[in-house]
This record gives C-alpha cells, sequence and structure tokens, in this order.
C-alpha cells in the first residue's frame, strides 16, 4: 500500500474528479439567492432562517415565503474572500470575538446594512447579498448561538423572531419506550402555533395540500441522497467529501423548486452509480487513503483538499450534521405537522437505538463508528473549529472512540469555518505526510484483529 | 477541648471550604446524594425522597489535566472544569449524577461522564427545551415525569402527592429566607459582604433542604443585630451573569472600593427568586422552573407569536426584573461578567448594556476564564471602573 | 494664569511592566520634572529610585511633597504612596491636562494597550488588550529583531513608502514568519515594515472602534515616539492623531495632577491640614473652579 509512488506533480490535471452533476445543484443553491433577492425587491419578504432540519422550512415553504439561509451565506462569505470586513463590522459593535464566525459574519452583515448603508445591501455582498429580513427563524438543535443571535438582532431590525424547537438528548433517555407519546405531542403543537404565527404575519391561510407535497418531495430527495451515500462505500471512492458540500445545500436547506432538486440528485445518483461499476474513483490520484471528515469543513481554504488529493488522500464521507437520514416511513400518519415532527426529529433520534446497544452515549460518536466501519476508513480528519463549539466538542470523543473500538486513527486540525487566520496549510501537509504512517500501522493493527480493512 | 457549636455566617464560611463534609457525613449515616449542575434539575423530586440535592460547582484553582480526553478546549471553562473534576472522580463521593440540556456543552457534561470509566451508580438526563411556551412547559413536565419514575426506581419508593407538597413547601421556604436576607443589602452600607452572601449561597447547595433553613435563619439573626458592617462606600453595584462561584471575584470587586449589593447570577437571586406556585404539582414545577427562572438559556420575547420585534419592548419585557432590583438596592453602577465562550450569555451582553445605558446606569463588561490567573488584568478595569463612578 | 507659589507638590509614580516614570507637578497643575527608566524585577526598589531621581530633578526634597499617587501595573509596591489610582483613570487625566479637548486616547505599550474615552477630562469609558502580543510593542521588538534592525530606523525607513504589504497572522510568531517569507519573495523592505506597523494599528484600531472613535485623538506610549506608528495610526484611523512631545509620561503626570486634585479635596473636607502659609492662591484658584 505504501509502497505507491507519489505520483508526479508536473501534470496539468485536476486533482480532484469533480461530478458533472455536482454543478446544477450548487446552481440550485446560486440561483435561489437571485430569485429571493428579485422577490425581495418586488417587494415580496424574504426570511432569514437558521438550518433547521426542514421542521421550519417546510412551511415556510408550503405559505410560498422566500427564504435565504445566513449559515450558508456565511460559507459563501468565507469561500470568497469577503468576510472580513464583516467580521471587524460584528467585533466593533460589542460581540465577543470568539463567538461563531457565521454568527459574526451575519451580525456584521446586518450591522453594515442598518447602521452603514442606510437599510441597502452592502455593496461587497456577494451574490447579491441577502434581502433586509421580514421574519427570523432560529431553531434550538444543535447549538444555543442559533437562536441567541438572531435575538440579538433586534438592535438592527424590527423583524420577529420564532425560535423552533428540536429535542436533543443522551441517547439512553432519548430511547425510553414512552418517549414518544408526549414529545411528538409537543413538536406537532409548537409547529401548530407556528403555522398559526405565519398566517397571522403573512396574512393568508396555510395550504396544507402544498404542505403534503413538500413532505412527500422531501422523503424522496432524502430517500435519494440516502443511495448516493450508501453508493459511496465503493472502493474506490466515487464522490469527494468537496463534492458533497458543494451539492447538500438543496437536501439540508431544501432551497429552491425541490422538484428541480429531485431531478439533480437522482441525475447525481446515476452517475455516482456509473462511477461505482466502472470503479472511477474521485480523485486523480490512486487512492491509497480513505479518510472521513469531521465536522465543518474550511469553507475559506477547500483547494486544500486537492493537495491531500496529490497524496492519494481520498475523503469517502463527512459531516455527519450535513447528512439527512434515510427517511422514516411517515405515510401512516394523517397529520401533516406530525409527520414533519416525526421526519425533523428523526435527524437526531435515528441513531439513538444502535448507540444505546453500542453502550455509547454520545450519538455523534456512534454515527461516526458506523461511518468508520460502512466506508473503511484508515482515518479520520478531525477539525475542530475555535469559534463551534457545538461541531467541535464531541471530537475528542470521537477521536478516543475510533482508536478504542476500531483502531482507526485521527489527525486532529485546528481551524475555522470562516477565520482562515487560524488554518496553517504549510503545518497541516508536513503532519498528513507522518500521519499515512500512522494510518499504514494502524491498518496492520485492524488487519491483525480480524477486521477487513 | 470542647468548642462552640460552628453556627450561621462562621458555618457557612466552614462548609464553603469544604462542601462536600456534610454530604460525606450524612452518607456514613445511610443517606444518598445526588449531585446536578445548574438550575434546572428540581431538588424537590430529590428532596421528596429523602435523598441530598447536591449542587456541583467547578474548581478555579485546579488546573485541568483530564477534560481533554473527552472536550476541547475552547469551550465554557466553568463546564470544561466540572468535566474534569468528574473525570477525575471528584464527584465520586455522591451517588449519582444528574444533567439537563442546560446549554451546548452543558449536555455534553453527563454523556462525557456516562461514556468515560467513572462509576456512577445513578444517572439521568433531563431534555429541558428552549422556549417557554405553553407547550414547551407540558413537554418539560413530561420529562420530569420520566426523571421522577428513574429517581423512585433508584430509592425504592414512590414520591407521593404529599411528599412532593411537603418538598416544595420546604424549597419555598428556603427561597422566602434568601429574599429575606438579600434585603439586608438594600442599607447603605449593606448589613453583609458579597463575599459572606456567596459562602452562604454555596452552603445552601451542599445541605438538605432544612439544615440550609435552620443555617439562613441563624444567619439572619447574626446579621440583623451585628456591630461591624461593612463600610459605606459610593459604588453600589450589581453583578451580573452566569456562574459566579468563588469568593475571590467578589473579593477583587470588594477590594475595588465597591460593595456589591445584589447579583443576577445563577449562585444567587436566580436560583432563589422564584416560588413554586400551588398546586404543587409536577406541573406547577416545570413552570417555575422553565418559565420563572431568568436565564438567558431560555428564548424569551415579549409577546409570544409577536408579529413585529420592538428593539426598546424586547429588552425591557426581558430585563425589567433588572431595572427594579437597582431600584430597590440602589445600585449606580453594574458589572456584567462572563466566562470566554458562553454563547448563551454572551450574544446577550452587548444589547443589555445598551439597555443599561438608556437607563443611564453605569456599565462594564468583563470577560474572565474562570481561573485565578485571569484574576489580575480584570482587578484594574474594575477599580478603572469604580473610579469613572466617583 | 496660577502664579507659582510656596514650595508645595504632588508626585505620580507609574510603575509599568517595562518601564518606570515618575512627575512632579506643583500646585498650579505645571509639570516640574519627570524621569523615566526601565523597572526590572524588584518593583519596590525602582520606586524608591524613581521618587529619588525625580525629587533631585525638580530640586525638591520628600517633605515639600504633599501628596504621591502610584499607578501602573506595579501601583501596589509603591509602600510611600498616599493613594493607588489605576494607569486608566490616570492617563485619561494626563492627557486631558495636555489636550484638554481630547475625546479619545489610545496608549500602546510594552505588553498592552489601550483604548480610553474622554469626557471634559473624566474617563468614562475604556477597552485593553492585555492578552495578545500581536497589539502591542511587543511585536514591533520581534518585527525589529527578526530584521536586525533599530527600532527608530524601522520608523524611519517605511515612511519611505506608500504601499504597506499586508501581513495577516494573527500572531507574533507566525508574524515573525510571514515576514521573512515577504522578504525571500523580495518584497521591499520600507514596504514591509509600513506593513508591520499597520498590522499593530489594525489591531489596536479594531478596539478602538468598539468604542466609536472620536476626534481629537491623543496617541501615547513609548510606541508613538515612533514615526512609522504614527503615519500607520493616522492612516488606518483616517484622522489626524496628536502625539505628546513626550508620550511615555502620560499617565504619570495624571497621577500626579489627580495628586493634587485628591489633595486639594481633603483640604477643603477638613481632612488633610496644610499649614495657613502653603494655601497658595493656587489653592484658593482650584476651590473656585471646582464649585
Amino acid at each position: 500500500m505504501s509502497e505507491t509512488s507519489t505520483p508526479a506533480k508536473t501534470e496539468q490535471k485536476k486533482a480532484i474528479n469533480r461530478l458533472k452533476s455536482m454543478y446544477p445543484l450548487r446552481n440550485v443553491v446560486q440561483q435561489d439567492y437571485i430569485n429571493t433577492l428579485q422577490a425581495s425587491n418586488e417587494g415580496k419578504p424574504t426570511v432569514w432562517a437558521m438550518l433547521n432540519y426542514w421542521e421550519g422550512d417546510l412551511p415556510l415553504k408550503a405559505m410560498g415565503l422566500n427564504i435565504v439561509y445566513p449559515e450558508n451565506y456565511s460559507t459563501l462569505l468565507a469561500s470568497s474572500g469577503s468576510a472580513e470586513p464583516f467580521l471587524d463590522a460584528s467585533d466593533s459593535d460589542g460581540f465577543p470575538t470568539h463567538m461563531c464566525g457565521y454568527g459574526r459574519s451575519t451580525i456584521g452583515y446586518s450591522y453594515r446594512m442598518m447602521k452603514e448603508n442606510n437599510g441597502k445591501i452592502p455593496p461587497d455582498a456577494p451574490l447579491g447579498g441577502m434581502a433586509k429580513p421580514a421574519l427570523l427563524v432560529g431553531s434550538g438543535i444543535i447549538c444555543d448561538a442559533r437562536f441567541k443571535w438572531f435575538q440579538a438582532l433586534a438592535r438592527y431590525f424590527d423583524a420577529p423572531e420564532w425560535c423552533l424547537e428540536s429535542p436533543m438528548m443522551a441517547v439512553e433517555e432519548g430511547t425510553e419506550p414512552d418517549l414518544d407519546s408526549y414529545q411528538v405531542k409537543f413538536l406537532v403543537k409548537q409547529l401548530r402555533d407556528f403555522i398559526a404565527f405565519l398566517e397571522k404575519l403573512v396574512g393568508r391561510k396555510m395550504d396544507w395540500a402544498k404542505l403534503e407535497e413538500l413532505i412527500d418531495l422531501t422523503v424522496q430527495i432524502h430517500e435519494t441522497t440516502w443511495q448516493i451515500s450508501e453508493m459511496r462505500r465503493s472502493i474506490p471512492g466515487p464522490m469527494h467529501s468537496v463534492d458533497f458540500w458543494s451539492s447538500m445545500p438543496p437536501a439540508l436547506f431544501l432551497a429552491g423548486d425541490m422538484k428541480v432538486s429531485l431531478k439533480c440528485y437522482q441525475d447525481m445518483l446515476e452517475e455516482v452509480k456509473e462511477r461505482v461499476r466502472n470503479k472511477e474513483a474521485a480523485i486523480n490520484y490512486p487512492e491509497r487513503y480513505r479518510l472521513i471528515f469531521a465536522e465543518l469543513p474550511p469553507w475559506h481554504s477547500l483547494k486544500f483538499f486537492d493537495k491531500l488529493a496529490e497524496m492519494g488522500w481520498n475523503f469517502v464521507m463527512e459531516s455527519f450534521g450535513y447528512h439527512p437520514p434515510r427517511p422514516i416511513d411517515v405515510s401512516k400518519y394523517s397529520d401533516p405537522c406530525e409527520k414533519l415532527a416525526r421526519l425533523s426529529r428523526n435527524f437526531m433520534f435515528n441513531i439513538y437505538s444502535e448507540a444505546k446497544q453500542d453502550g455509547i452515549s454520545n450519538a455523534v460518536v456512534e454515527t461516526y463508528l458506523k461511518m468508520a466501519r460502512d466506508f473503511k476508513a484508515d482515518g479520520f480528519f478531525l477539525h475542530p473549529l475555535i469559534s463551534c463549539r457545538a461541531a467541535s466538542c464531541s471530537l475528542r470523543s470521537v477521536q478516543h472512540f475510533e482508536m478504542e473500538r476500531l483502531d482507526v486513527p485521527s489527525l486532529w486540525v485546528e481551524g475555522d469555518i470562516i477565520d482562515k487566520r487560524v488554518f496553517n496549510p504549510q503545518e497541516v501537509l508536513a503532519r498528513a505526510e507522518a500521519f499515512e504512517q500512522t494510518m499504514d500501522h494502524y491498518r496492520k493493527v485492524r488487519k491483525s484483529k480480524g477486521l477487513d480493512w | 477541648m470542647v468548642t462552640a457549636i460552628t453556627k450561621g455566617l462562621s458555618l457557612a464560611h466552614e462548609i464553603y471550604a469544604d462542601r462536600g463534609k456534610r454530604v460525606r457525613e450524612l452518607r456514613k449515616a445511610g443517606k444518598k446524594a445526588l449531585g446536578y449542575i445548574c438550575l434546572y434539575p428540581p431538588v424537590e423530586l430529590i428532596t421528596a425522597l429523602g435523598l441530598v440535592p447536591f449542587r456541583i460547582f467547578g474548581d478555579m484553582s485546579e488546573p485541568i489535566t483530564a477534560a481533554d480526553r473527552v472536550s476541547t478546549t475552547v469551550v465554557c471553562p466553568f463546564l470544561r472544569s466540572i468535566i474534569d473534576l468528574g473525570l477525575k472522580g471528584k464527584f465520586n463521593f455522591l451517588d449519582g449524577i444528574i444533567g439537563a440540556h442546560t446549554c451546548d456543552i452543558g449536555m455534553t457534561m453527563i454523556i462525557a461522564f456516562r461514556d468515560s470509566s467513572i462509576e456512577t451508580p445513578f444517572t439521568h438526563f433531563i431534555d429541558v427545551p428552549h422556549t417557554d411556551q405553553a407547550s414547551a412547559v407540558d413537554y418539560f413536565e413530561g420529562q420530569l415525569n420520566s426523571f421522577k419514575r428513574h429517581l423512585e426506581e433508584f430509592a425504592g419508593e414512590k414520591i407521593t402527592d404529599d411528599k412532593l407538597k411537603k418538598a416544595v413547601e420546604l424549597h419555598n421556604k428556603q427561597r422566602k429566607l434568601v429574599r429575606d436576607l438579600y434585603d439586608l443589602r438594600k442599607s447603605d452600607p449593606p448589613m453583609l459582604t458579597s463575599m459572606e452572601n456567596l459562602e452562604i449561597m454555596v452552603s445552601l447547595f451542599s445541605l438538605p433542604v432544612e439544615e440550609g433553613n435552620d443555617l439562613l435563619e441563624e444567619v439572619i439573626r447574626e446579621v440583623k443585630v451585628r456591630k461591624v458592617t461593612p463600610s459605606k462606600k459610593k459604588a453600589r453595584l450589581l453583578v451580573w451573569g452566569p456562574v459566579f462561584d468563588n469568593t475571590s471575584l467578589y473579593e477583587l470587586i470588594e477590594n475595588a472600593d465597591a460593595n456589591v449589593v445584589v447579583d443576577d447570577t445563577c449562585v444567587g437571586t436566580r436560583a432563589f427568586w422564584a416560588d413554586v406556585k400551588p398546586p404543587y404539582d409536577l406541573h406547577s414545577i416545570a413552570q417555575r422552573y422553565l418559565v420563572d427562572i431568568k436565564c438567558p438559556r431560555t428564548y424569551r420575547q415579549s409577546e409570544p407569536g409577536e408579529i413585529k420585534r420592538d428593539y426598546d419592548k424586547d429588552l425591557d419585557s426581558r430585563f425589567n426584573y433588572i431595572k427594579k432590583a437597582v431600584t430597590d438596592w440602589h445600585v449606580n453602577g453594574i458589572i456584567l461578567q462572563s466566562v470566554k465562550y458562553c454563547d448563551t450569555h454572551g450574544y446577550e451582553v452587548p444589547n443589555l448594556r445598551h439597555y443599561f445605558d438608556k437607563l443611564g446606569i453605569p456599565n462594564i463588561y468583563i470577560e474572565h476564564d474562570y481561573s485565578e490567573r485571569s484574576l489580575a488584568p480584570i482587578k484594574t478595569r474594575i477599580e478603572a471602573f469604580v473610579e469613572t463612578l466617583g | 494664569m496660577l502664579k507659582e507659589v510656596s514650595r508645595l507638590f504632588f508626585a505620580g509614580i507609574d510603575i509599568g511592566s517595562t518601564m518606570s516614570k515618575a512627575v512632579i507637578v506643583d500646585a498650579a497643575g505645571v509639570m516640574r520634572a519627570y524621569v523615566v527608566g526601565p523597572t526590572g524585577a524588584e518593583h519596590r526598589r525602582r520606586a524608591n529610585k524613581v521618587m529619588e531621581d525625580v525629587m533631585q530633578k525638580a530640586g525638591i526634597i520628600l517633605d515639600e511633597v504633599a501628596y504621591i499617587i502610584s499607578t501602573g501595573y506595579g501601583r501596589v509596591n509603591v509602600p510611600f504612596a498616599d493613594k493607588q489610582v489605576t494607569e486608566l483613570t490616570c492617563h485619561a487625566r494626563g492627557v486631558s491636562a495636555l489636550f484638554p479637548d481630547v475625546k479619545t486616547a489610545i496608549d500602546i505599550g510594552g505588553q498592552d494597550a489601550k483604548v480610553l474615552k474622554i469626557k471634559n477630562g473624566k474617563l468614562i469609558d475604556f477597552l485593553t488588550n492585555e492578552k495578545c502580543a500581536a497589539g502591542t510593542g511587543r511585536f514591533l521588538e520581534v518585527a525589529a529583531e527578526t530584521l536586525g534592525l533599530d527600532l527608530n530606523e524601522m520608523g524611519r525607513i517605511s515612511l519611505q513608502t506608500n504601499t504597506p504589504v499586508k501581513i495577516n497572522s494573527l500572531c507574533t510568531i507566525f508574524a515573525q514568519q510571514e515576514i521573512i517569507s515577504r522578504l525571500s519573495e523580495g518584497q521591499p523592505l520600507p514596504d514591509i515594515l509600513a506593513g508591520v506597523y499597520i498590522a499593530v494599528t489594525t489591531r489596536v484600531v479594531k478596539l478602538a472602534r468598539q468604542l466609536k472613535v472620536e476626534p481629537p485623538v491623543v496617541f501615547t506610549g513609548g510606541v508613538a515616539k515612533n514615526v512609522g506608528m504614527v503615519k500607520a495610526m493616522e492612516t488606518v484611523l483616517g484622522m489626524p492623531v496628536l502625539v505628546p512631545e513626550e508620550p511615555l509620561i502620560t499617565g504619570a503626570l495624571g497621577a500626579a495632577i489627580l495628586a493634587r486634585d485628591q489633595a486639594f479635596r481633603l483640604v477643603q473636607d477638613g481632612r488633610l491640614e496644610m499649614k495657613k502659609k502653603e494655601l497658595s492662591e493656587a489653592y484658593i484658584d482650584f476651590v473656585e473652579k471646582d464649585r
């Protein structure tokens, strides 16, 4: 394995073999921003929403509202190198500097829009920017910042805020038999309250038929994306993490026209199946190592993965937080709110039973153990972020359990989602070379213990 | 040699120095004690079964050596300290630990303990919703029901309505006594220092409720008649923020020529200001904990489902209880303090300072990392702030 | 115009982490002498030494000093001080004495940086950075060491250009590497040096902007003596800055003036006795203004 010589770097070829079907999906999101801006210029209200695992997105879409996602927009700021003026603006308005990079960007954006540009979009905002919000939809899942920073935006906007509830629990309590009865009831009630609020805000009634249709489309989209993920078990890995990150927003944020997204994902499934048939890898170099990336990518430095690809590192799976789980069957429930509540809750809860069986209390850890087994990972690339606790706090446990249970080593690389000054690419590449030896060693260890990779 | 029985302020001082002492004594005598974090696990349920509730804090003077195995460094240092202490077995003198979804990192505590090698016979996690709507209270009640059943299994007996009622009455009594104690700092000068107050608060979290009530009654008696009081100082301050569990911080402020006369922290008023209202059942308990405790971790708005957010109205609806404290305790300056990496409080600070600015109350924001060595730079800033009040 | 009257003096001692300063003012609040020297490890001895030196320079003896205020990092180690006041309050007072209209004061020391908001001579708000070397004089020292240059030379050379190089590194150590990289890339030395000054200034101005920078802005601290820093500060702020002749002593000066004010207040309250002949016209004048 390690006897394969390093490919010559003189070739002009691209390091990562990108899927053709990725581009239209990336375009869905870009187009959505443009459409939303246009709609706002025509006087239609824009909603700023946090990732809410479809719980809020679907009612909003069913009401015909345009949604932009500041978390997603911040990644655009980062990857286009335009984040700094927004980060500085947030700092200058007294917000602590250790806060989430997405939060700082959004607060800075709001500050610059309202205090520096008279309510107009800052001229240097990429893709035309985000329109002024008429509603802020926060979410309690994943982390507290995602309802607190919208609350802080009250100093700039008079848009109301709604905080969606999504439970997150330890797996033992999360698998208690009677939990379902009152927890789902709670989620359904608060969804109804949310819909009543939207009706009052917008001045028209919910289109329940549309909501049912969108739920159905969501199930189809997620069934397709799940199948794509399953295909990625193949050796060599047919789809690289960078393609996933570029193409996942329509499934995660449900941006744009969902019928279009569904078709694009179906195309992607076909393309990936084709690659599997032809044993075509996602990198244009022989696959020497299969890596799993956790958790949030360095949006400001995605080109970095090219360098690793040149070394034969194929990133075959990633970021549990971005993967909708295989959709559960909700056809037996007649209430669309109940369907939605159960689908959304399943994002967190899908792995609880398995985790409990495995004696792991941290659902995130269990998810990654499963990933390592299913995708036959040689190593983990763990990327703790200085500004995100939620996406970083489990990584030490992941590191520990991957080693203890599966003899899979991890490379620990500190960085940030938005602020590129913390990430040192030269240093990481040097450590990556050394890490190859670690991965070689543990391959032998796993084999000696009877594991098949 | 026979010594006088320590009581009142001296007892509080003693307990503060060795918090676990009384629990260790009680366990030897056959009682059980359960540790818990933050304000959300309802202590009434624990007391109702004759168990001792023991609130867990970190330790500012203990270097972190074990937490890095389960946690990154850029997390709340208070909770990181708790996780560190737990992994080092420092909570093994308890019969169990109760965690809750208090905040992002608070949630990870019980999970970290369960996934480690420490032995805890009883652990439980309570999910706490993020909003205070009626549906959320019902959900929280469901969680408390689950907790209640688990406790009953552990204790081998049921919590009857009567036992629960008695427990609520005892804890409500404690809350009333604490409010009476705080009244003694309305005068100028206040009748006790904030360090003495903190020692008493911390003691209350380390004792069975009846013993805590006895302590409070004795302290109030002592303080009311004391001849030597804190000196009169120009600055009368309110301290706001998350866990502030060490006297060194209060001492630093008071040494800067200020009296801290009231607070809005969870080792202070947040824990004791609101009573459980009748009927003393699980629902009213859920209501008190989720709705009546004012902590930034809960999302509050001036009107649920409002279709426009008025900045000033929003701030006032959320924080006018602080305005009231400022008036009632004759406060002329506010120190907002928080630990680095705390999101729930960090995002609150700029708007809260706006609110105080608009009310004309001088204020300063201090961020520390919950360690003794972070105190020196804070000292100068606090002194300078107090100097601006003069 | 206050006349110089009886032999009545007031002292301010500023024991900083790198430098110690002492100032003597007279009853009219006019500075009579100052002394600056390295602090070293022994604060108490240093405090005694600067006090002796400054009294000698002013030609006075201790008996003639009516009130002493100590400030700075080592202010607790001045046993003969009558009072301790933070350097934040003292700087504000000192800067206002030199520039009565000042609204913002920026002080960059060897190991820290402070931004003060001042209104009518009083400190009303402030922010400090004492955690990160990147916004302090230390950054410049590291750069000077790396390039083998003297700090003053660095300043002069940096003025030769108007195209500073952008230094990105957040951390002083990484910045060192960056400077070396730029040199090896062939970037001109003046551009790199200008970039270093911009980097330090940007860090400090970021802090300042949280308090909303209002002119007139006064720039103090040892670093303010450097022409390159002053240019960078004016460029980044987008407004002119005022630099006192001796930018290191504003803290001690403020302490001395506060000592005078405090002493006079105590006399007013009857808590400090001054013999009748010492009740100078200056004191009477002070009482008038204070009413």
